[in-house]
């Protein structure tokens, strides 16, 4: 327990003091603030337009915003800030097998699960941690300006598409152990991601994809209800556990 | 005691053989010399030794214990110094030394008390910036620095000296004799002059195989063949021997190695008195680890 602690600190240290850490809140907290500060100016920016727009003949009405369009914009932006994440983080397993400091950290003795678990954490701690920042900022922004009262279901679709987060995380992980570069793990992580969103356009198995979960904007009109999901959501927790304890065998066999 | 005892190792890579049966007995205490060329296996030797790499056939006892790859438990007898250390660039030593007290438990008070000690002992203490900007001479000492911290009974240095300034090396080499009473020292080497500054044993690992291996004053001491540097006084008469013995090599204008193969010395010295040969000078040469290392890779 206190190598595993040992490691997760020295994680953390390496976080803060390369930039990483600072740059997710940056990062996170923009997008938090950019899907209200959009929804805002929608309507300026159509009045700005409306001239040049009525001459070609377009009819502009006055467009309403209110808290839906935000959230709309939220979901709209959050896939960006998860690709942001995972370009950030690809290479937190990868570039230690290609310096070699595992080496020495291995051979003192420290358990190689240990390694997979402390990275996972820092992972899931740092994606949450985002996700859940940029939730609250648009969340406040959002009460200020108008009403979330309007918006159906929000925490629950919220929550899926962090659980969705989550499996790209696993996904990070699950590649980093079995390929040495950064590339392998972008490449396993984008292609496996692509791989559950096609299944999403096949009706019948639509919903036992995890990539269900990135459509759950569809939960706030009421288009979709919560029902929708109980397949997709214990499927996505499942995948997430089964994969982080397969990446432990695999790291444990690996050579380094 | 053996500290190390290695027994028919044998590794390929592909197609190619590197380790073809490896036998090594490392003697507790004292200053182990493993040389071989550059790819002769020295640092797969040491790899599989950590259990980094699994051999493909043989047995490694670290402390009568066998090595099993990949959770490798006999790994708590050994500080290992890779050959190209990786450190956390971002933290500083005194950090580095603390984390790696804490991954093998080590408890708070003893890792100040060993981290402060191994600080003084490689010049780092006072050290108070990022591991980033170091010299490599600074990254090897940092490194035995990391390799002794859990009083290791077999300090394994995979070429510790060979990036270095002499300056760096003689540091390196000093720190090294330095922890022999604390350790068994095993390094590996392609560097023959520092093997005869400070090991005890020695092993040549040549084509796959130790081809000789012992205590370095035996092995000298063992050495069939006898060199003898001769001067001459006149330049015609050195190169006379030189076209009458095939043992001997002129080294100068007037000066010749004699390298006993079939004529011995005796034989030479009756050739010298027939010819009425004037000599400057005789003298035994002191068996060197080079001569001997060219020996056995020649056969
Ligand atoms: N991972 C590997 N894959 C393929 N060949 C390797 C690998 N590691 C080492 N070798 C080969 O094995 C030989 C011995 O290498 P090494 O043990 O590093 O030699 P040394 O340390 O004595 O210089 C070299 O010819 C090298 O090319
Ligand atoms: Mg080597």
């Amino acid at each position: 327990m206190k190598s595993l602690i040992a490691f997760t600190k020295k994680e953390w240290m390496e976080q803060l003091r390369s930039g990483r850490l600072l740059l997710l809140l940056i990062i996170f907290t923009l997008f938090g603030i950019m899907n209200p500060a959009i929804a805002k100016l929608t309507p300026w920016i159509f009045e700005l337009m409306a001239d040049s727009l009525e001459e070609s003949g377009m009819v502009v009405t006055t467009v309403t915003v209110d808290a839906m369009t935000s959230w709309t914009q939220f979901f709209k932006n959050i896939p960006m800030a998860l690709i942001v994440f995972v370009l950030m983080e690809s290479s937190i397993f990868t570039r230690e097998y290609q310096s070699g400091t595992l080496v020495l950290a291995l051979t003192k003795g420290l358990e190689r699960y240990k390694v997979v678990l402390a990275k996972s954490f820092v992972l899931i701690v740092l994606w949450s941690a985002g996700y859940w920042l940029c939730f609250g900022i648009t969340y406040g922004y959002n009460s200020y300006f108008w009403d979330n009262g309007i918006v159906q279901n929000l925490l629950f679709s919220v929550t899926c598409w962090w659980l969705f987060g989550l499996f790209v995380v696993m996904l990070m992980v699950l590649f980093s152990v079995m390929t040495d570069a950064n590339t392998g793990v972008l490449l396993g992580t984008g292609g496996v991601t692509l791989a559950v969103y096609l299944i999403t356009l096949l009706p019948k198995a639509a919903p036992f994809s995890p990539a269900k979960l990135m459509g759950s904007v569809a939960l706030l009109t009421g288009a979709e209800e919560k029902g929708d999901y109980y397949k997709a959501l214990p499927i996505t927790v499942v995948l997430c556990v089964v994969g982080v304890m397969a990446s432990i065998p695999i790291q444990n066999n690996r050579r380094l | 005691m053996e500290m190390l005892q290695i027994t028919n190792l044998k590794k390929r890579f592909g197609d190619k053989e590197v380790l073809k049966g490896v036998t090594l007995a490392v003697p507790e205490g004292g200053v182990f010399g493993f040389i071989g060329k550059n790819g002769a296996g020295k640092t797969t030797t040491m790899k599989t030794v950590l259990g980094l790499l699994k051999p493909d056939e043989g047995t490694i006892l670290v402390a009568d214990e066998p090595v099993v790859y990949g959770q490798t438990a006999t790994n708590r007898y050994i500080g290992y110094l890779p050959d190209v250390p990786e450190f956390y660039d971002f933290m500083t030593p005194s950090e580095y030394l603390t984390f790696c007290g804490e991954i093998t438990g080590m408890d708070k008070k003893d890792i100040v008390t060993r981290r402060e000690e191994l600080l003084e002992l490689v010049g780092l203490s006072g050290e108070k910036h990022r591991i980033k900007g170091f010299s490599r001479g600074m990254k090897q000492r940092l490194g035995i620095a990391q390799a002794l911290l859990g009083r290791p009974k077999l300090l394994i240095c995979d070429e510790p000296t060979s990036a270095l300034d002499p300056v760096g090396r003689k540091e390196i080499l000093d720190i090294l004799q330095a922890v022999k009473e604390q350790t068994t020292v095993l390094f590996s080497t392609h560097i023959l002059s520092d093997v005869e500054r400070i090991c005890t044993d020695i092993a040549f690992l040549h084509d796959g195989v130790v081809c000789m291996q012992g205590k370095l004053s035996e092995i000298k001491s063992g050495k069939r063949t006898e060199e003898y540097r001769i001067e001459t006084e006149r330049e015609a008469d050195a190169r006379t021997l030189a076209e009458k013995f095939s043992e001997c090599a002129l080294s100068g204008e007037r000066q010749l190695l004699f390298r006993e193969g079939k004529a011995t010395i005796f034989e030479l010295m009756r050739f010298l008195a027939d010819k009425e040969i004037e000599i400057a000078g005789v003298e035994r040469m002191e068996p060197s680890l080079e001569s001997l290392f060219m020996e056995v890779v020649k056969k």
